[in-house]
């Protein structure tokens, strides 16, 4: 019979042998679990806000989502003055490839604005506040980077807009 | 952020679980003990990720999981004291051919388990048995007269 430990090298030649590949693979999971920590890959919340005259727009939404989870978006409008036809305007980064659950109060009206989706709501008087919750759930396919910017009008005449951007983790 | 949280506590449950159960058992799983593993794995799961099937939650708990695993191995080869926690220490079954049986109560283990396990390290007899050591992998040694 051979000797089974013939075939053994004594001195290993594999790559992760080498103590310095293994380091270097447990620094970047290392790199990976710190920057999850820190909430890159979504998706805590962050505040946004816009401030005009006539009214003032606070969006709660994640900057970064992975796919197939579900989020929220809240949006507070506090009015300066009476707004006579307030409108949410979400651009597409809103919708596209994102199911909509439920937006809630639901708006009065729905329609299209170049590509952008137009929320109608009830009329606002000075020192009104209109709070919207929008649940989403990110399709899985939805990877990338997109506008997820949001404009207050009253009818078609823009009164605040705030541009932040969602990234959507595949 | 909360996936790392989720999985570094699951990571501690299942540590302090595996420890409380003890050893034994964790070696020498019957079919209804393969079964309750492969439920506590899909429970583990639903818990860490909960609905996130998505490529990045998964990488980031397999990173979580492999660091802590790093870390905990890292724990126990540089701090000799923390080894009995991490690692638990073996225990003497038998020693100069005297079966100490308050340390078989203590790993819930019968004579008939270490004769069964001697049979199969072709040991006929606890006589022939010098030393028997319950190692912390949960396998018994056997050191013959």
């Amino acid at each position: 019979m051979g000797d089974t430990f013939e075939q053994l090298d004594r001195e290993p030649t594999s790559v992760t042998s080498a103590p310095w590949v293994r380091r270097a693979i447990l620094v970047a999971l290392a790199v990976v679990v710190v920057l999850a920590v820190l909430d890159r890959f979504g998706q805590r919340p962050s505040v946004t806000a816009a401030r005009a005259p006539a009214a003032t727009m606070r969006l709660s939404a994640p900057a970064a989502v992975r796919g197939g989870l579900f989020f929220q978006s809240r949006l507070d409008v506090r009015a300066g003055r009476a707004i006579e036809h307030p409108r949410i305007v979400l651009d597409a980064g809103w919708v596209e490839g994102m199911q909509v659950n439920s937006i809630e109060p639901a708006p009065v009206s729905e329609a299209s604005r170049e590509g952008r989706v137009v929320l109608s709501y009830d009329a606002l008087e000075a020192g009104d506040v209109l709070r919207v919750w929008l649940q989403f759930e990110v399709n899985p396919t939805n990877v990338g980077h997109r506008s997820y910017a949001v404009e207050l009008d009253d009818a078609e005449r823009p009164v605040a807009r705030i541009s932040p951007e969602i990234t959507v983790w595949p | 952020m909360d996936l790392v949280f989720r999985t570094a506590y699951v990571f501690v449950l299942i540590f302090v679980v595996t420890r409380a159960v003890g050893r034994r058992e964790l070696s020498s799983m019957e079919p209804f003990d393969v079964i309750l593993l492969v439920v506590i794995g899909d429970l583990v799961q639903q818990g860490v990720t909960q609905s996130d099937y998505s490529l990045t939650g998964a990488t980031t708990v397999i990173a979580t999981l492999a660091l802590l695993t790093v870390l905990t191995a890292w724990l126990s080869f540089r701090f000799r004291a923390l080894r009995p926690v991490l690692e638990g220490d073996p225990v003497v079954l038998i020693s100069d051919g005297r079966l100490h049986e308050r340390n078989l109560r203590r790993e819930r283990m019968t004579v008939e388990e270490v004769e069964a396990e001697a049979r199969q390290q072709q040991l006929a007899s606890l006589d022939d048995v010098r030393f028997a050591v319950l190692e912390t992998n949960g396998r018994i040694s056997f050191v013959s007269k």
